[in-house]
């Protein structure tokens, strides 16, 4: 291997990267992408339009309208009206959510009272999210003493805060995104000009010029390690109680591997357009749905369960989310082995690369 | 001393064949020239010589063989190659002076300081190191293609096209680089797709449809067909006539005449039991007024760049204009604005005696124009019949009628044996034919045509300026014509030359002659656009 051919595309590439303004992209869409989805993405639900039917008109029927009407997750209406006309409303999206308490629900407390509530279910995600405010209302709200005393407490999220559940996981979208999708322009690109003849048709080394190309979007988008930091914890408010160290040499690893990626991508694809579009679809669709973000990976299905171990993403956000809201670090043998995991994939995805890549025309 | 030894080289890409069984030797300081169309194997030959590209046979250079690409790469610092396509290895963003570190690193060079001063010198482009790539013209980029390639100092220098849309003026500068490392012991091989520039190469091969059909000095070639040739141009199925020449495997009763290069093409085709397809076109009359197209001053603007300075234009009813240029002299741009796809910036322009002003303007009168864009505007997932009901639909004619004229066209052109192919599956000839029946299909009494032959090979092109004065004489429309070719400039009954949008020459072809006897087209070009610096 040799310094000076590795220097002379180094040289080339900054500047290129430099003139034609790439670099504005490069560290615009990384933030663009936090911020738009850190503050696009809701789990949690608020305002939920809530019709009562009190037909109880007791103390305790009172008491359980002014616990619903007393936080932002609930608009409560009171109405006087029957079954029949509270449904209608439901099925005409005038209410999310009706609450009919019966006669006699205050005297049959103890032998077996009933509530009925009735959720548009049309969004199954957001009722069941209603479904566990409400159960957690008439659970914990009032001092009923209940045979069994139900204990929770959220760890690591204890405020249940969205942008510390959601945040974390967009690193891993992010630099699994945008390194891939600037690797692949940067050799593509001089595939579609022609340029790419410099490379074949002087006697350089494979490795030399796959070293080459990955440095630049390695070490651009270490930068951006830090600015993505420096969002999460002071934009959104995300804890860190972890390692920086370890948060760090992670997200290293971790955009080496997009950049190998990128590089696979663009032994396939002979133009710009197609490698952003493929380098894009491959990392995009993986990215979110295995990131953790909308449904933790243990408790996936068996074959999304298998899928999810095969993509990167779900051993990077493990780590990432850990230094994030928890704290173990290496002290965890989990993190280790995953850690582990990504140095392989790294070291594997730039060997493919370089083993593939073809120095001729094809 | 033989530097260069290529035995039975073949070159395929899937199933299609490049070039099959090349063997030549190359001596040192020799020039080795190919010369071809576009497709007849020429780049594919000179890509598995530089290692770009996988080949079967056996290339041997300075005793070193190699098979492969992988083993090629040995051999790779003493060899250079600048591919095709004007300035294809240069990075747009970088200036001339980066460019130097650039490949100097990348070849693992010494800085030699007068060296590289000797080369920007030669180029010309010792002035304009800090300016980028990007905004250099067409001939400095390919000048600044050709002293990189030299920057390593070669013993082998492997050209591909690197006078293809080069103005005359670089294209000169070009060889007398070449020349002069020559001298220094570098040996070349260059090919080109200009005739003209046989006489600067040592020795020749001609190549046709992946193949090499002839071999040696440009003397030696031309002498082997001169039993075939004779003076002068005359309709027959049994030979071909192009440039005032007729090229006949039977004796004819003419004067026999110096054969030129071209003849070698010509005489290939016949012995390969190839006929001169016979073009015959209706006569017809048609209505028009005598001046079908008048410019007045036209002028367009990008921005600082001015493409077309003021330049007056006038076609005549049944004539054939070129309009000849340097790349970047403004040909497209003014073939643009007559069209309309351009808005005009300045100037006034008259189709068929009617002030063109506006858009509505030009819907009534395009029925009357028929446009022929470079590269030929045709869908490649559509057949040929497929793409030709296409363009009659596009004009609104009757299913029966459409019928009637691709039939009328596919039979008078000569590609009826085409129409269920796909454009991209027949020979650029076919398609350069296609296109114009396209052209032709509304009827239209005035054709554009954009560098209709670039790239086509030279019998495809004899037959399509047969073509296009039978559509002239018998139909009487009148055509605007660009080339790169100075030869088809003889087939002009007018010329028009641009340089750097200005317009320096408008003359009928026989009165340049007789103002420059005993010339031919390509050097009275050159003549007046040297005298117009």
């Amino acid at each position: 291997m040799r310094l000076n051919v590795i220097k002379a595309y180094l040289k080339k590439e900054f500047i290129d990267l430099i003139r034609n303004k790439m670099i504005i992209l490069i560290y615009l869409i990384p933030t663009m992408i936090l911020i738009l989805f850190g503050y696009g993405i809701k789990l949690e639900v608020t305002h939920t339009r809530t019709i009562i039917i009190d037909n109880d008109h007791s103390k305790l029927s009172l008491e359980i309208i002014n616990k619903f009407s007393h936080t932002k997750y609930f608009d409560v209406k009171v109405e006087n009206i029957s079954y029949k006309e509270a449904l209608h409303k439901l099925q005409t999206n005038k209410a999310d959510m009706i609450v009919i308490i019966p006669p006699s629900f205050s005297k049959d407390l103890y032998k077996g009272a009933q509530i009925g509530v009735f959720i548009d279910g049309s969004f199954p995600l957001r009722a069941v999210t209603i479904e566990g405010y409400v159960e957690k209302l008439l659970i914990h709200g009032f001092n009923i003493k209940l045979p069994i005393k139900i204990e929770n407490r959220n760890f690591f999220n204890e405020a249940m805060r969205d942008y510390n559940a959601i945040v974390p996981g967009l690193f891993g979208l992010i630099f699994l995104v945008v390194p891939a999708s600037l690797a692949a322009i940067i050799i593509v690109k001089e595939k579609e000009v022609g340029t790419i003849f410099n490379f074949y048709s002087a006697p350089i080394k494979k490795i030399e010029f796959v070293i080459a190309k990955i440095i630049p979007p390695f070490l651009f988008h270490s930068l951006n390690i830090f600015i993505l930091f420096l969002w999460a914890t002071y934009l959104f408010d995300v804890p860190f109680r972890g390692n920086f160290f370890i948060f760090w040499l992670t997200s290293e690893i971790y955009i080496l591997i997009s950049v190998g990626i990128g590089i696979l991508v663009s032994i396939v694809t002979s133009t710009q357009v197609a490698a952003l579009v493929l380098s894009v679809i491959i990392t995009v669709i993986p990215g979110f749905l295995y990131s953790g973000i909308l449904m933790p990976i243990s408790s996936m299905d068996k074959e999304s369960y298998i899928e999810a171990h095969i993509f990167p993403v779900s051993y990077y956000n493990h780590i990432i989310y850990d230094t994030f809201l928890i704290g173990q670090g290496f002290k965890s043998s989990l993190n280790v082995l995953y850690f582990i995991i990504l140095c392989i994939y790294a070291f594997v995805l730039i060997a493919l690369g370089t083993l593939l890549i073809k120095k001729a025309i094809k | 001393m033989e530097i260069l030894k290529v035995k039975n080289l073949s070159v395929s890409y899937g199933k299609k064949i490049a070039i099959k069984n090349v063997n030549f030797t190359l001596k040192e300081k020799e020039i080795l020239g190919f010369i071809g169309a576009d497709g007849a194997g020429k780049s594919s030959t000179l890509h598995a010589i530089a290692g770009v590209v996988s080949f079967k046979g056996e290339v041997v250079y300075k005793g070193y063989a190699y098979h492969s690409p992988k083993e090629a790469e040995k051999i790779k610092n003493e060899i250079s190659l600048m591919p095709q396509g004007l300035g294809l290895v240069l990075y747009d963003f970088l200036s001339v002076g980066e460019h130097f570190d650039f490949f100097r690193d990348l070849r693992g060079l010494k800085k030699d300081e007068e060296y590289e001063t000797r080369l920007l010198k030669m180029a010309g482009l010792y002035e304009f190191q800090d300016r980028l790539a990007g905004n250099l013209s067409g001939g400095m980029r390919q000048k600044l293609s050709l002293i990189l390639a030299l920057l390593p100092r070669p013993k082998l220098l492997i050209l591909d096209e690197p006078t293809t849309g080069v103005d005359p003026i670089s294209r000169a500068e070009l060889w007398d680089i070449v020349n002069e490392m020559r001298e220094e012991g570098m040996s070349a091989l260059i090919s080109t797709a200009y005739m003209s520039e046989a006489s600067k190469m040592d020795r020749l091969m001609l190549f046709d449809e992946g193949e090499v059909i002839a071999k040696g000095t440009a003397q030696e070639l031309i002498e082997k067909i001169k039993d075939y040739t004779y003076e002068g141009e005359i309709e027959s199925n049994e030979c071909f006539s192009f440039n005032k020449r007729t090229y006949c495997l039977n004796p004819l009763p003419l004067k026999k005449a110096i054969p030129t290069l071209e003849g070698v093409f010509f005489v290939n085709a016949l012995k390969k039991g190839k006929k001169p397809i016979l073009i015959e076109v209706p006569k017809k009359n048609i209505d028009v007024p005598e001046i079908i197209v008048k410019a007045k001053c036209l002028t367009k603007k990008f921005g600082e760049f001015i493409a077309d300075n003021c330049v007056d234009l006038e076609l005549k009813k049944g004539e054939i204009l070129g309009l000849l240029g340097a790349n970047g002299a403004g040909k497209t741009t003014l073939i643009k604005m007559l069209l309309g796809l351009y808005p005009i910036d300045e100037g006034e322009l008259y189709l068929l005696g009617k002030r063109i002003k506006s858009y509505e303007d030009r819907i009534e009168l395009k029925s009357k124009i028929g446009y022929v864009s470079q590269k030929f505007a045709l869908y490649k997932d559509l057949t040929i019949k497929e793409n030709l009901e296409y363009f009659a639909k596009m004009h609104s004619l009757t299913p029966k009628e459409t019928k009637e004229k691709i039939e009328k066209y596919s039979k008078m052109f000569g590609f009826e044996e085409y129409l269920n192919s796909f454009p991209k599956e027949v020979p650029l000839g076919i398609n350069q034919r296609f296109s114009l029946a396209a052209a032709l299909l509304h009827e239209p009494v005035v054709l554009f045509l954009d560098e209709p032959t670039s790239g086509v090979d030279t019998v495809a092109r004899s037959a399509f300026w047969k073509l296009l004065r039978k559509l002239k004489e018998n139909m009487g429309i009148s055509i605007l014509i660009t080339t790169h070719y100075m030869s088809e400039a003889e087939y002009c009954d007018r010329v028009v030359v641009l340089k750097r949008g200005v317009k320096i020459v408008d003359d009928e072809v026989k009165n340049l002659h007789q103002k420059y006897p005993g010339l031919d087209f390509e050097e009275i070009f050159l003549k007046i656009y040297k005298e117009n610096q």
